[in-house]
């Protein structure tokens, strides 16, 4: 579904075969104008989320308003608490904000029914996660196919693509391999991979790199970058690490369920000193 | 997009997931978690040989009442095996044990079953992530709760319905083999049948529509 691969024909484009998003797209021109003329791939607008617990209220997002640039990097870093997840989520599709709106391409999520949400979540979206979260029974292969399996991929085809996918994020020889046979960077991996199975725009990811030490954490942020750039797949990452610093293309600092400022990667090493402070 | 006939062209690429292909995985779900698999039919097995027991000796009993031969019955009251006078008493009791044995069953299977779907949160939460849709979940469970309770049910009647015939053997003679039509034993064999697969889809379906219909977030944040 990112049109934008079309211009770049010599990527890393795994979706060059699928007949299915061709057919989609020929069925379906508006889309592709209004995806292509649309700037940002998603913008949130006044966010409320606020959790009861018993007594306490406590207000995880304050009014955020968030534009993603289409292609971009940009990471949402901040204190511990301070409603990077929520945030995540609320892109995501995977939770509810209880106020204001989230567009997704144009889309205004909240106007979806669940069959929709699930259609966002399987082609437009791939999330990758802090623990994984990997189908602990099932093999690589497997993990990578099932949302291909959800999106009515042929079962050959989908394997195919599986094994190319892997071979892309460096484990052609992990492909029959179950998560607890790997390390967490290859689990990680095995996410990255899963991630990209049906060809999303957004590829969020949620701290990807909290559980990894600091060598295999460098790894996968390259491999983000890498994606990235190769496919032009937007990347969203909520994240501690100042690794993920040099790779974004924009910074997203959230303090206390806000937006405190975002800032391009030419004015992060003027204010390097701060990263610190964090 | 609800209101934009283009996006229904896309949905339904995520309709189409074949009874065939759900049945698959769920066999492969099974197959790989076997030990556990193992561990929940044998709850069942067990629920189910105690309440199929208590209900097939009670059968039995009734047979050999009802259908017994005037001459087997003043044996066994000569014996002191059946007590004509305190029978309505006895019949009473068995009502009671029969009852308890259902709980016992429906809290063992329930709670089996519950098990087995909770620990799976995380796993649904992922799923739907990937565009799961709720139908495909219930489905999966549905199908691989359906072998669980086949298996477990059927296994644990063969035991239940053993341990009453040989006990029915020992206590009115070789007799009761030969008491047919035995119309309580197979009213007792089809409740018995009945009750533990419905008691093994409702233990799963339940937690697991709740989880399905659950944010991807709350599935996910369940660490189990
Ligand atoms: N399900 C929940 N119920 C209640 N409070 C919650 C829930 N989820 C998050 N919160 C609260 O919302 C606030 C923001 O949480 P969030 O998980 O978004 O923080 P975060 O920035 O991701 O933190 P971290 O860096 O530690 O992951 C916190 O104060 C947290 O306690
Ligand atoms: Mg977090």
């Amino acid at each position: 579904m990112n049109p934008q691969q079309d211009t770049h024909p010599e990527a890393f484009n795994v979706n060059a075969d699928s007949s299915e998003l061709g057919q989609t797209r020929e069925k379906d021109p508006a889309i592709v104008t209004r995806t292509l003329a649309a700037p940002f791939v998603v913008r949130a607008k006044g966010l409320k989320k606020i959790y009861k617990m018993g007594e306490e209220t406590v207000h995880a997002l304050n009014g955020v308003d968030f534009n993603v640039k289409r292609g971009e990097y940009i990471s949402i870093m901040g204190p511990s608490g301070s409603g990077k997840s929520t945030l995540f989520n609320m892109i995501g599709g995977l939770d509810k904000p209880n106020e204001g709106r989230i567009y997704i391409d144009d889309v205004d999520i909240a106007s979806l029914d669940t069959l929709e949400l699930a259609w966002l979540r399987c082609h437009k979206i791939g999330y990758i996660f802090q623990s994984y979260n990997l189908i602990k029974v099932a093999t690589a292969l497997d993990n990578v196919m099932l949302p291909m399996t959800f999106a009515g991929k042929q079962q050959a085809e989908a394997q195919d693509k599986a094994v190319y996918l892997l071979e892309q994020v460096g484990l052609g020889d992990r492909v029959l391999h179950k998560p607890l046979e790997m390390s967490g960077g290859q689990q990680q991996r095995v996410a990255c991979a899963r991630a990209l199975a049906n060809d999303p725009s957004i590829v969020l990811a949620d701290e990807p790199t909290a559980n990894l030490d600091s060598k295999t954490g460098e790894e996968i942020i390259n491999l983000l970058r890498e994606i990235n750039e190769k496919q032009n797949v937007t990347i969203i990452t909520a994240t501690h690490d100042h690794k993920m610093l040099a790779v974004s293309d924009r910074i997203a600092w959230v303090r206390d369920g806000r937006m405190d400022r975002i800032q391009e990667r030419a004015d992060i090493k003027i204010t390097k000193g701060e990263m610190h402070g964090i | 997009m609800n209101h934009d006939p283009q996006h229904r062209a896309n949905e339904e690429e995520i309709q189409p997931l074949s009874l065939h292909k759900i049945v698959r995985i769920a066999v492969r779900g099974i197959k790989v978690r076997i030990w556990r698999s193992v561990l929940v039919v044998s709850g069942i097995v067990l629920a189910m040989a105690f309440l199929s027991y208590i209900l097939c000796s009670d059968a039995f009993a009734r047979n050999v009442l009802e259908y017994g031969s005037r001459d087997l019955i003043r044996h066994l009251t000569a014996e002191g095996i059946i007590n004509l006078e305190t029978i309505a008493d006895q019949r009473v009791q068995t009502y009671w044990v029969a009852g308890l044995a259902l709980l016992i069953s429906l809290a063992g299977i329930m709670n089996a079953m519950l098990m087995s779907v909770t620990e799976r949160f995380r796993e649904i939460g992922t799923m739907k992530c990937l565009g799961a849709l709720t139908g495909f979940i219930m489905k999966l469970f549905l199908i691989e709760s359906l072998f669980a309770g086949v298996l477990g049910t059927t296994l644990g009647l063969i035991i239940g319905f053993g341990l009453a015939y040989v006990e029915g053997y020992f206590t009115y003679g070789g007799e009761v083999t030969a008491l047919f039509p035995p119309l309580h034993l197979l009213l007792s064999i089809l409740f018995c049948f009945i009750t533990g697969i419905l008691l093994t889809l409702l233990g799963a379906v339940y937690p697991a529509r709740l989880a399905a219909k659950m944010s991807p977030v709350m599935a996910l944040r369940s660490e189990m």
